[in-house]
């Protein structure tokens, strides 16, 4: 099929069904009860999550391997697969060093049955980002080899810390494998090495992925459209559990201020940023940054590592962000709308509650629809009805 | 749990039972009440077995004056093991349940190696083993003739049972089994001169009881003890052994004449054709032996062997078959004859029904229950009997798992058919292969696809070699295909599931009515799509077909197609059938013929298939169905717990017993 040339116009593209997502199953069979399966499972997540106090690993080492193989250029994602999923990518890196400041990710990409690393474990999104756009024109070819890349991965996550949470991230478009040796024996030395492997398929169920993430304790899922893919990657923003066994340890970290010189001052002389010296495109003299508390070494922003004392540096507010992980709101709980009596307005949106159920705050008390109810478990995490009770008290 | 089915009392091993198992129950216990026969089709993978043991067991337990024991047929050692471990299971329920220490006997007679007849088996109360044990007239008088008149006798998967009663009733003679009866005869006549010089008196004795023992056997008939042959009815029986073959040189004498004729007719350069009378006649003309003698032939040569006390029975499996043979074309006069100038000798019976007639005439309940075995009203027209309940079930399901597309054409509009005129067309090739190779693209694992015959699977394989077409579908997955050698063909299939294990993917090419196609479960991922290339119909030029279709047409009014397309649609219903093997499992169902999608054909689809095939599924081009079979792929693979199915697909008590489940379960039925 590759000898093809590139098929770039619509009209030349296969048949598709585009309907489909918007037609209305009268016999209320398939795609509604799959639908509110889905449902049910996004809310069963949140439920499971605001159990109690589960320990996080909040120091994860993630590495991401992109499938890069021929079926990549599938265009049932537009403008196709691989465009598609990058820029999700790139937006995925951002918000998990937003929600995980002290944590570090790698790229892999796999095509031709070989592996390819993009960029190395590291903590600072701008270079992952780069990399990623850069990826884009990249080609497609051959068949993706997942024994390679997750050796690739494994290489460099074996010699990390216990007490970091190991994991990798598969996005797999392709439904074959070609593999040098029994992935089933690798799959076992992943799992003695508590490395968790997740898979999001871009097509369909492969059992393998479905045996490599049952028994290395990760997440397998396939996507329906872009939005339930954009959707399930961002599951994977969140720290997952720890492994009771994973260690416990205090970790160093510095707090640099951000220190505003003006040019006024006469003490203030320009310096060179150190996270610029491998990089020659940047503008190098600046006055302020953030400044190592231990070796003084220059910093334009957080998170790093420090390049002279290996110190990890985060702001306050970083720190701050992660702490809605470990003690999350807990869920509302749901009844059915014939046995509420009273204003049938959500406390949030101020619609008209019109679903079947409804949820309540156990704290406030207040009454919230299903959308807002998602709403404030994913994004906000904090319940609209008691800070208003905070502020009035 | 305990369930209550209209007042009795059955104990269930699991915790929840799916709504059609209740059902089922339902319909096994009015037939049982009734006395009669039942025809009951449930799709495979809704726990068929557990549901009719657990009934038939607590029928058994309630009345033990009015069921005194179980016999369930299957076809394969497997399928024996499953009953066997499901069983068990039940067993142990009731143990569990009750307290008492379980006084139920149940025997399971697996495989021909393993044959025993042990005198137990009179007493056991479940009695599990092939199909044989109770059809095949050879065996059947061994093991089952002893079996009382109140069992009930249960016949899984037994879609193919017609076949299976003609395979039973049917001769295979080759020129090879000629020569290597004429050594026997030899060995015989050396033995018995042997003996005759040692032990004179023991062949007396054996002379003295023929003419004698047959009285006996009378007896016993009059009492009703033994289930009649098929092989032989009563009237003969009852006669005693013919003078001219009762000293045993006059019987080896006897058979050589046989033989000497039988090697005499193969000599001739074309295909005959004649009925039993004709052989008959031309026998008495040539060489003067009687119809009589013909009769005894088998009985006399079982007597003669045990006499001579010869202990391995197998180095006479030559001369037996041709004793067989003589017994059946002298016994019954519907069978059929055909020479031919390979040396190729067949006795072939026009008539299911003759071999399964006892069956049906002594028990006095007999389940026929399959997956697949719509439409049903043709099983009792065929095997001539009255069933009191024909009933389908259709799988109750909490997400739809199964995905049958019927494609009618290519992406080029041309028609897509097995259709003898244009199977060889260049464009219809092609298609297939375009099919076939945008289904590897999409769909996870292991595909299945069926062709119609092997001669057909080689040309078409052959073609898209030649095209290319195999090269680029090798990118997606590895092929496997079956071939006519059992060696092969499971190496093939070892290989095949190596492959949809670890991720690289594979396709097995095979052949409706194939070895695969019958007894090879593809579960999950070993069959995520299954595809039919063309309707399989048997190949209609055989002789014995023809003679079959004549008969059917001349005995049973059924019309040569209509019995040509029950048997195609049965076929590719057991292929496609292989893909889904319970409720969690799910696959695509491609019927890659346009004629699929004509009423005639789609109306004999099992139920739990039709109901799911909508007009939105039927003469699809490649495109649609890929974009349909993306689709349904992707639903499929998304989290599917237990909690799920509960309430819906999967029943505790509790939900069972409430009033409008109990209306639901009442649709899932449908008498024929």
């Amino acid at each position: 099929m590759d000898e093809e040339p590139e098929r770039a116009k619509r009209w030349e593209g296969g048949y598709e069904r585009t309907w489909e997502v918007l037609k209305e199953d009268e016999s209320g069979s398939l795609k509604a009860t799959v639908d509110d399966i889905l449902f049910q499972a996004k809310r069963k997540r949140y439920m499971f999550e605001g159990h109690g106090q589960v320990r996080l690993g909040m120091m994860r080492h993630l590495f991401v391997i992109i499938d890069s193989s021929r079926s990549m250029e599938d265009q049932d994602l537009k403008p196709n697969r691989l465009t598609s999923t990058l820029k999700l990518m790139e937006f995925f890196v951002e918000e998990y060093f937003d929600q995980n400041p002290i944590s570090q990710i790698g790229i892999i990409t796999t095509k031709n049955k070989r592996a390819e690393k993009l960029t190395d474990l590291a903590g600072n999104p701008k270079k992952h980002i780069a990399a990623l756009k850069k990826a884009v024109d990249g080609t497609c070819v051959g068949e993706p080899s997942l024994y390679n890349s997750l050796n690739v991965a494994m290489q460099t996550l074996k010699h990390m810390p216990a007490h970091t949470s190991k994991e990798i991230l598969v996005i797999f478009s392709s439904l074959t494998t070609c593999d040098p040796a029994n992935i089933y024996e690798l799959i076992k030395t992943l799992n003695a090495l508590k490395i968790r492997v997740s898979v999001i398929g871009l097509s369909a169920e492969v059992r393998v992925c479905t045996i490599l993430t049952r028994e290395t304790g990760g997440s397998y899922n396939v996507i329906l459209d872009e939005s339930h893919f954009k959707e399930l990657l961002m599951l994977h923003v969140k720290p997952p559990p720890a492994s009771s066994s994973s260690e416990c340890s205090l970790i160093r970290m510095g707090f640099p201020q951000h220190v505003i010189a003006s040019i006024s001052d006469q003490d203030a002389k320009p310096s060179f940023s150190m996270s610029h010296l491998d990089s020659t495109s940047e503008p190098g003299l600046t006055l302020g940054g953030y400044f190592c508390p231990q070796c003084r070494a220059k910093y334009t922003e957080l998170p790093v590592e420090c390049k002279v004392c290996g110190l990890t540096l985060v702001s306050a507010p970083h720190l701050a962000r992660s702490f809605h992980h470990l003690f999350p709101l807990e869920a509302f709980q749901e009844t059915p709308l014939e046995e509420y009596e009273g204003e049938r307005f959500c406390e949030a949106c101020q619609g008209e509650l019109k679903d079947k159920s409804i949820f309540t705050c156990q704290a406030c008390k207040k009454v919230f629809c299903v959308e807002c109810d998602l709403f404030i478990h994913d994004t906000l995490h904090c319940c609209p009805g008691c800070m208003q009770t905070d502020r009035t008290s | 749990f305990r369930l209550n089915i209209e007042g009795l009392l059955v104990y269930f091993p699991y915790d929840y039972i799916y709504p059609e198992q209740y059902s089922y129950m339902l319909e096994l216990k009015r037939t049982l009440d009734a006395k009669g026969h039942g025809v009951l089709e449930m799709p495979s993978g809704t726990g068929k077995t557990i549901s009719l043991l657990s009934l038939i067991v607590a029928y058994q337990k309630a009345y033990p004056l009015e069921v005194t024991k179980l016999v369930y047929c299957s076809r394969t050692v497997p399928e024996i093991e499953k009953v066997v471990e499901e069983l068990r299971k039940l067993m142990d329920y009731y143990a569990k349940q009750t307290g008492v220490k379980n006084d139920f006997l149940a025997l399971a007679l697996s495989s021909r190696k393993n044959l025993c007849i042990h005198p137990e088996i009179l007493h056991a109360n479940i009695v599990v083993y092939s199909y044989h044990y109770l059809l095949d007239p050879k065996i059947a008088d061994l093991v089952s003739k002893e079996l009382a008149k109140k069992s009930v006798v249960v016949f899984d998967e037994a879609h193919n049972i017609d076949n299976v009663c003609i395979d039973s009733m049917s001769v295979n003679i080759t020129r090879r089994t000629l020569d290597r009866c004429q050594t026997n005869v030899e060995t015989l006549q050396n033995t018995i001169s042997r003996i005759k010089e040692t032990d004179a008196a023991k062949l007396r004795e054996e002379y003295r009881r023929l003419v004698e023992g047959l009285k006996e056997a009378n007896v016993a008939r009059e009492t009703d003890i033994y289930l009649s042959n098929p092989v032989l009815p009563d009237e003969i029986l009852q006669e005693a052994v013919p003078g001219s073959i009762r000293t045993a040189e006059h019987f080896v004498g006897f058979i050589k004449r046989f033989l000497e004729y039988l090697k005499a007719r193969l000599r001739i350069h074309h295909v005959v054709q004649e009925s039993a009378p004709q052989f008959l006649k031309d026998i008495y003309e040539k060489v003067c032996i009687d119809r009589k003698p013909l009769r005894f032939c088998a009985k006399r040569l079982r007597s003669l062997l045990r006499t001579l006390e010869i202990a391995d029975i197998a180095d006479f499996s030559a001369i037996t078959l041709i004793s067989h043979f003589a017994t059946l074309v002298s016994t019954y006069s519907k069978g059929n004859l055909f020479v031919t100038n390979f040396g190729f000798f067949l006795y072939s019976c026009m008539d299911p029904s003759i071999a399964i007639k006892p069956v049906f005439g002594r028990f006095q309940s007999v389940i026929i229950t399959s997956g697949t075995l719509s439409p049903l009203d043709i099983y009792p027209r065929i095997l001539d009997f009255r069933p009191v309940t024909m009933a389908s079930f259709t799988m109750t399901l909490a997400r739809t798992c199964l995905c049958p597309l019927i494609v009618g054409r290519g992406n080029d509009q041309v028609a897509m058919t097995s259709k003898f005129e244009t199977r060889e067309d260049f464009a219809v090739i092609r298609n297939y292969g375009n099919l076939l190779l945008e289904m590897s693209a999409i769909v996870p694992d292991g595909i299945v696809a069926f062709f119609t015959s092997y001669i057909y699977m080689e040309n078409i394989v052959a073609s898209w070699y030649e095209q290319g077409i195999l090269e680029n579908i090798q990118r997606n997955k590895l092929i496997f295909i079956e071939t006519q050698d059992a060696a092969e063909t499971s190496m093939a299939l070892e290989k095949y599931q190596e492959a949809c294990e670890n991720g690289r993917g594979a396709i097995l090419l095979s052949v409706a009515r194939g070895k695969v196609s019958e007894g090879i479960d593809f579960v999950h991922h070993f069959g995520r799509a299954v595809i039919m290339f063309g309707v399989p119909y048997v190949y209609t030029q055989s002789r014995i077909l023809k003679a079959r279709l004549e008969y059917l047409r001349d005995q049973f009014q059924i019309r040569e197609n209509d019995f040509l397309t029950f048997d195609a649609m049965r076929h590719a219903a057991q292929c496609v059938g292989r893909a889904i093997r319970g409720k969690t499992d799910y696959g695509l169902m491609i019927f890659a013929d346009k004629r699929y999608a004509r009423a005639d054909k789609r109306g004999k689809l099992p139920r739990w298939i039709q109901e799911h095939l909508t007009d939105g599924s039927l003469n699809l081009t490649i495109d649609e169905t890929v974009q349909l079979s993306k689709h349904f792929l992707r639903q499929m693979a998304q989290p599917f717990r237990r909690e799920d199915q509960l309430g819906l697909s999967l029943l505790t008590l509790e939900q069972l017993q409430s009033e409008d489940m109990l209306q639901k379960i009442a649709q899932i039925a449908q008498q024929a």
